[in-house]
């Protein structure tokens, strides 16, 4: 009790709040323009954060990245332009609600939902994470191994397009992570000289040029204009309760696997939305509404995204092990923050652990109100033609990248990584994964090596301990199942072939 | 610009040969057979495999070597603007130390705002405005060093 009221204490300061509402506004903003997600949105966020204490710099990725989150519906029910792509697995119902002259009753359901996801996720990851964090204390080189193994195999599998291009990703992302003089044999790797490299590559501004310059370069090759907006309807709460009532197991549905989805390593908001709108289809009493302005689908999938993101801290905090790529960033923060994210985190700051659970449920709360007045102000934010907002974005990049360190390095890093991202995302190879291998690559690597140096270089002690080796058949299944149950398909159709 | 899987798959398979001759000369741990080139190598033995494994499949798929352009490669305004993105990010690297950053960043957002199309009516004014909430928000509120312009004293 003593923890939660200091918690408290830490969160329900002026200067914090301030820090959550305009984050807020921020994430409102970014998640509200097509074609800028949530990930930008914290990336752009993070060298600001890089000046705040620990608890407001978490409480502003927090804030920004629900409040883009629901933001991203935005423009996809009033465009039919998703803002991210968790906003696309549902658009097309979304949209339809507004042809139909409903779209408040749209947004209105999916911040209602969202809200309520969020929380639900939030309840999850107070209860179950200290849990966890007990059963991680007992954790060896060996199970953490399989864990960072399990987390990018999960990324490598869920990633849009085949695994084996999410792997090239990944591949990117490991080989980046092994530049510096941060190795089991501390001798500088790939620094040509540069006394910069010697640190490694930062990760910030890699990161900004991985998800934000490269947006930028893709958005002025395919320059659209936005239709205009048509907006209406009978009240944005009016006809949640109704919802409430008449699809309440579906809102149960979709926060809880938006939150174990959400805790899976390596998947996040946009997968959690896709596949609880299948799901919420597959079940549906209604299937053939889907798709014509059938809100149920909303419901359900907009429940699960912000569900998602809550569920992706689990891992985060308890393992050091990122559920997402924002957690990713998140992780990168809390090192430079001096906090190192895993289950001793738990024992040597607790209030700050509690602090972050508390800005959660804040955070959900809050999406009401502003949720609200963006809905209400949505033809504004999106009246901006992205003619004149991307070049202030980039703008913005420019000195994010170069703050982190106070160094032009920076700058040359996110271009480089700019040109890379761009490159990757034209030939469909995912981004994902490559920065979860940059975050997850030096303890993949001091993991490894101690592990074989503790074993003299048996690969069975990997699988000696009893939570290593249930890790490690996980792992290998991950792998193993795809790969069967592609053979039998395979099979299937060459003897129907036959 | 996309690359075919054929190609793509053997430039993997010479990425992940690169690396781990890039790799032969890491040192060990003293006493250890592992040290600096462990994860190298296992990042090159995992990355010839894939190559292998895309460039054997698009074998099978009678695949071929080569570029597919995309239709933006032949539109000549859509390279120029890509390209004023990237050499505006140089402009920057090599301007802002000598010009400062104000005037550096003002030249960044309008001739970026021009070229894309913005009305210079509005851009001359929003590029003002976003440089010095810019300059203020980073430089004044939060303590970042960006680079001074003599001629500009009263920013700072």
């Amino acid at each position: 009790m003593t923890i939660l009221i200091e918690a408290a204490a830490l969160v329900f300061q002026p200067q914090v709040i301030l820090v959550i509402l305009a984050s807020a506004a921020f994430g409102m903003f970014v998640g509200a323009i097509p074609g800028l997600t949530a990930t930008m949105a914290t990336a752009l966020l993070v060298p600001v954060t890089f000046f705040m204490d620990p608890v407001p710099a978490i409480a502003s990725i927090v804030t920004a990245t629900a409040m883009a989150i629901f933001a991203g519906d935005i423009p996809g029910t009033l465009l039919r332009m998703p803002g991210t792509p968790a906003s696309a697995a549902y658009v097309q119902d979304a949209y339809a609600m507004t042809r139909k002259g409903n779209s408040e009753g749209a947004l209105g359901a999916s911040l209602v939902f969202s809200a309520i996801g969020g929380i639900f996720g939030t309840i999850v990851l107070m209860t179950s994470s200290p849990v966890l964090a007990d059963i991680a204390l007992k954790f060896s080189s060996f199970e953490y191994f399989w864990l960072v193994v399990m987390g990018l195999s999960c990324a490598v599998f869920v990633s849009p397009g085949s695994p084996a291009r999410g792997l090239i990703s990944l591949f990117i992302g490991l080989f980046a992570a092994t530049v510096g003089i941060d190795n089991p044999a501390g001798v500088p790797r790939y620094t040509f000289g540069s006394i910069e490299l010697y640190a490694g590559v930062q990760f910030i501004p890699a990161m900004i040029g991985l998800f934000a310059v490269s947006e930028i370069l893709r958005s002025v090759l395919n320059r659209t204009e936005m239709p205009a907006v048509q907006s209406g309807g009978g009240g944005i709460f009016k006809q949640q309760i109704a919802n409430i009532v008449k699809y309440p197991f579906q809102v149960v549905r979709g926060s809880a696997l938006g939150t174990a989805i959400g805790a899976l390593p390596g998947a996040g908001a946009d997968i959690a939305a896709w596949i609880s709108y299948a799901i919420s289809k597959k079940f549906s009493r209604e299937p053939e509404k889907f798709g014509s302005g059938h809100v149920e689908g909303l419901v359900e999938s907009g429940a699960s995204n912000n569900a998602a993101m809550s569920g992706a801290w689990i891992p985060a905090l308890v393992f050091g092990i990122p559920g997402d790529s924002i957690t990713a960033i998140v992780i990168g923060v809390l090192y430079i923050k001096g906090i190192n994210p895993g289950p001793m985190v738990f024992i040597n700051d607790p209030q700050m652990i509690y602090a972050v659970f508390i800005v959660f449920l804040l955070a959900n709360i809050m999406m009401l109100p502003l949720g609200w007045l963006a809905i209400k102000g949505a033809g504004t934010i999106l009246s901006i033609p992205q003619r004149t907002l991307m070049p202030i974005i980039l703008l913005f990049c420019i000195v994010g990248s170069f703050a982190i360190n106070n160094s032009p390095f920076g700058i040359v890093l996110m271009l480089i990584f700019g040109i890379v991202g761009f490159l990757m995302e034209e030939n469909d190879i995912p981004i994902a994964p490559a920065i979860l291998g940059l975050v997850l690559g030096p303890m993949l690597e001091q993991n490894f090596v101690t592990s074989m140096i503790k074993s003299q270089g048996s690969f069975i002690a990997f699988f000696e301990r009893p939570i290593a080796a249930g890790l490690g058949i996980a792992t290998l299944a991950i792998w193993c199942i795809p790969l069967l149950l592609m053979l039998v398909a395979r099979r299937g159709k060459a003897s129907d072939d036959i | 610009m996309r690359v075919t899987d054929l190609t793509l798959g053997c430039l993997v398979i010479l990425a992940g040969i690169a690396i781990f001759i890039s790799a032969i000369d890491f040192t060990v741990i003293p006493g250890q057979s592992y040290g600096a080139g462990t994860m190298p190598r296992a990042i090159a033995f995992a990355t010839v495999g894939t190559g292998i494994f895309l460039t054997v499949k698009a074998l099978l798929a009678k695949g071929r070597f080569g570029l597919e352009l995309e239709e933006w490669v032949f539109n000549r305004g859509s390279l120029l603007r890509i390209g004023m993105i990237l050499a505006l990010i140089v402009f920057y690297i090599a301007g802002a130390p000598i010009l400062g950053f104000a005037p550096t960043a003002f030249l960044i957002l309008i001739v970026a705002m021009l070229v894309l199309g913005t009305r210079p009516l509005i851009a001359v004014p929003v590029s003002l405005v976003a440089t010095v909430a810019i300059q203020q928000s980073f430089g004044k509120l939060l303590l970042v060093p960006l680079p001074r312009s003599d001629f500009l004293p009263f920013l700072w």
